[in-house]
């Protein structure tokens, strides 16, 4: 019968080593195999899943909050609120467009096209800094504050949520740019591109989401 | 951030590098990212404020303690009763599960450290910010009345200062750090486990670590959401939750249903490590598997999932129509737990008709199995009482000290006791030594014995419908002799609690606790199949795992191979 002794290293240890009874295994197989640690593929796209499932709850939260007000409000929005649809009709193109850019980029990556991938994720960063530019100037031209009531409390709430998740998304891709471009993603090595990608598809979705809230569940009043 | 963590994997693997990442990190503080230092800097903190939310109480019960008193005023009562509640659970069951979590989880599963080791310290850093930021707020100036920050509603009205800020901003980043972690263990789990361990043979603890981190994935985000619209009430004058529902206003409901959505699922997540624990060292002292392995795995996710079903029995503001259905929620939930209780009853019967009944009375008296032993009357009381107070959701009568004393037998007995029972079985993986046996089983008598006291006197004093924010009472009122006997518990097991970390100091600071040896209660599961404290690496080597209790099986192989040999001797 095999018998594996666990060598105690005295470095790591307040107690001496020499206290310490060896760790014996018994074993009937070869044991030390290789010491486990290596994470499967996909460990950042998981984790950012993961991360983007808390975070749809505070979206849900928030947009549950608007939907309750609402629905409990004689007039929606108040009296004297006009919003034009045109901007966020602008933004929800250019969304759809960057979605379909930034995989266009993690696909060339994974085809090892280093040339096509950085041209995709800079096309998606001009087009996200441009619904960035957008968004500001939605801001600008509501005509309402941030306190005068809870529609423009939540409104400016809502799409300032967006807009943290998309500069947050801009400075990741940035990165992933800059990082396609020393060559660091291939076939068999793109998880941290494709966990960017699923960020910035969230951001989009956050954006989805919003514009249905605000613009597309039905008013009354 | 989580990118590099793999990308830095990645490239070793290409290089052909060495196999412990951890040796790659930054070296300026080497053990700055080790998720067992990080894990125990966690649990420390979680102590701390323990320790200072037991002396919240203490004053508090001082002051209720006797009829007319005047200890605190009423002012510095209400200030006081809010800080208690928001430490116990924010300040210590959150950090201490997380802290227990992110240091043992590795081990168990057999990885070599936490799928985002970088992502993991800086959570840590960010917890403490949010607390010291908590702890700042009732000195900045007044904070809410009650855990629930339900009192004043009209935010906007009341509450001058920067106090209620400050709470509302270190909760947010308390909140987002224990999301932080959560998706850095879940990650490990899914992803680092050893191989040969599928998930079913995930061992219990980090089973319930997962479904506990997946409900507080679910529940926390819709707190961080609650506090940072309050905050932006308060900070930028807007009425979401005051005012009256109309064009101009918000609507004041809000609040406490938007609160108890995130915290009612998010304290059973915290009392579900808790029954993990209780598994494992149940099934460890019994010297054999759980009962029922499967199943108990099945019932901490029925608890997980059951537990968003009973949130609206916290308001007291619903509508007829839903409290059928929460009613039913919150007594659903109860029924996986009664279930585990009956899997170690199960195991430890068991144990006693295979085993030798010796060595198994023996095992009873270890500190950790004094712990889970003390821990069943206060759940099964916890239980029983939470099925009246299910009953009575949503009433009148439900805000008096009944509710009071089902949440301190469930979340602050059951759980706490767990969190400690926990530091005890895992002080050798943790720091290397083990804690005292002599003080703990003090320790065991002085806080179940106490937290007994309390949450019966407390029922006492529900049953007179003393109401819970109660802050003085009358000697006609006849509270008082439940006060007393709440204010004695309380005394008694903040004695206990205070014990607890006197002995942590002793045993791992000052070095007085016994030099623990690899494997020292006779462990199932891998993390006992390495060094204590386990170097930075976690394994040198790991036994082959073919179930649930891979260590087990190699003890049993053993005793097997051994007496083969011998009676081929005598042969």
């Amino acid at each position: 019968m095999a018998l594996v002794t666990v060598p105690v290293s005295a470095d790591n240890l307040p107690v001496a080593a020499s206290d310490q009874a060896p760790l014996v295994l018994p074993t009937g197989a070869p044991l030390p195999g290789p010491v486990p640690g290596r994470p499967r593929r996909g460990t950042a796209t998981i984790g950012t899943l993961l991360l983007i499932t808390a975070d749809a709850m505070v979206l849900g939260a928030i947009a549950a909050v608007y939907l309750t007000i609402k629905d409990g409000a004689v007039t929606w929005p108040p009296h004297g609120v006009h919003v034009s649809s045109y901007t966020p009709t602008m933004i929800t193109i250019t969304a759809v467009m960057t979605a379909f850019s930034v995989q266009w980029g993690v696909f060339a990556a994974r085809r090892n096209d280093g040339r096509n991938a950085a041209i995709a994720l800079g096309l998606t960063l001009f087009l996200g800094v441009a619904i960035a530019d957008l968004e500001w100037l939605t801001f600008t031209r509501t005509g309402f504050g941030f306190n005068a009531h809870p529609y423009g409390t939540l409104y400016n709430v809502l799409i300032g949520y967006h807009l943290l998740h998309l500069l947050a998304a801009i400075v990741v891709v940035l990165v992933l740019a800059f990082r396609t471009m020393a060559g660091h993603f291939s076939d068999d090595r793109h998880d941290a591109l494709r966990a960017g990608a699923v960020f910035w598809q969230y951001s989009n979705v956050v954006w989805f989401v919003v514009v249905s809230v605000l613009f597309l569940a039905s008013r009354h009043g | 951030m989580a990118m590099t963590d793999t990308e830095v994997e990645s490239e070793q693997q290409a290089a052909g590098g060495p196999s412990h990442p951890a040796a790659d990190l930054p070296q300026i503080w080497p053990k700055g990212t080790d998720h067992k230092f990080i894990g125990s800097l966690f649990v420390a903190a979680a102590l701390l404020f323990l320790v200072a939310g037991v002396a919240l109480s203490v004053l508090m019960r001082a002051q209720l303690a006797t009829p007319d008193a005047s200890v605190v005023g009423e002012h510095t009562y209400r200030q006081l009763f809010t800080m208690h509640g928001v430490m116990s659970v924010f300040l210590f069951l959150l950090p201490v599960w997380l802290g227990l979590g992110s240091a043992i989880v590795p081990l168990q599963i057999g990885a070599s450290r936490l799928a985002f080791p970088r992502l993991h310290a800086m959570s840590f850093w960010v917890f403490l910010t949010g607390g010291a930021m908590v702890v700042a707020a009732p000195v900045a100036s007044d904070v809410f009345h009650g855990w629930a920050l339900s009192d004043p509603v009209p935010v906007k009205l009341g509450l001058p200062g920067q106090g209620p800020d400050l709470l509302l901003l270190g909760l947010v980043l308390v909140c987002m750090a224990a999301v932080l972690v959560t998706v850095n263990v879940i990650v490990t789990i899914l992803q680092l486990r050893a191989p040969g361990m599928s998930l079913r043979r995930v061992p219990v603890f980090s089973w319930s670590i997962m479904v506990s981190g997946a409900v507080l994935l679910l529940a926390l985000p819709v707190l961080i959401g609650a506090f940072g619209l309050m905050f932006v009430d308060r900070h930028y004058g807007s009425s979401i939750f005051s005012g009256f529902t109309g064009s101009r206003g918000g609507n004041p409901l809000l609040w406490s249903r938007l609160f108890w959505f995130g915290a009612y699922p998010m304290l059973w997540a915290l009392l579900i490590p808790a029954l993990g624990t209780a598994s494992e060292i149940v099934a460890t002292f019994a010297g054999r598997p759980l009962f029922s392995r499967d199943r108990a795995g099945a019932a901490l996710v029925g608890v997980g999932v059951l537990s968003f079903a009973g949130w609206g029995s916290e308001v007291s503001n619903l509508s007829s129509n839903a409290r059928p259905m929460f009613i039913i929620g919150a007594l659903v939930v109860l029924a996986p737990v009664a279930l585990l209780v009956l899997n170690w009853l199960a195991t430890l019967r068991l144990a006693g008709k295979e085993g030798d009944r010796e060595a198994l009375r023996r095992n009873f008296t270890s500190t950790p199995m004094l712990w889970t032993l003390g821990m069943l009357p206060v759940l099964a009381l916890g239980l029983a009482v939470s099925v009246v107070s299910a009953l009575d959701a949503g009433r009148g009568a439900h805000a008096n000290y009944w509710q009071v004393g089902q949440q301190h037998a469930l979340f602050f007995g059951a759980a706490t006791i767990g969190a400690v029972a926990a530091l005890s079985f895992w002080a050798p993986k943790l720091w290397g030594r083990r804690l005292s046996a002599g003080l703990g089983t003090l320790e065991v008598l002085a806080v179940v014995g106490g937290v007994l006291l309390t949450v019966l006197g407390m029922l006492l004093l529900g049953a007179q419908d003393m109401l819970v924010h109660t802050a003085t009472f009358s000697s006609g009122d006849d509270w008082a002799l439940g006060n007393l006997i709440v204010s004695a518990g309380a005394a008694i097991a903040g004695l206990g609690l205070v014990l607890v970390l006197l002995d942590v100091l002793s045993s791992v600071l000052a070095g007085r606790g016994k030099a623990a040896g690899a494997d020292p209660w006779g462990g199932q599961t891998l993390e006992w199949a390495t060094t204590s404290p386990p170097p930075l690496h976690n394994f040198d080597a790991l036994p082959e795992v073919r179930s649930g209790t891979p260590l087990l099986d190699l003890r049993r192989a053993q005793q097997f191979t051994d007496s083969d040999l011998t009676s081929e001797g005598a042969s």
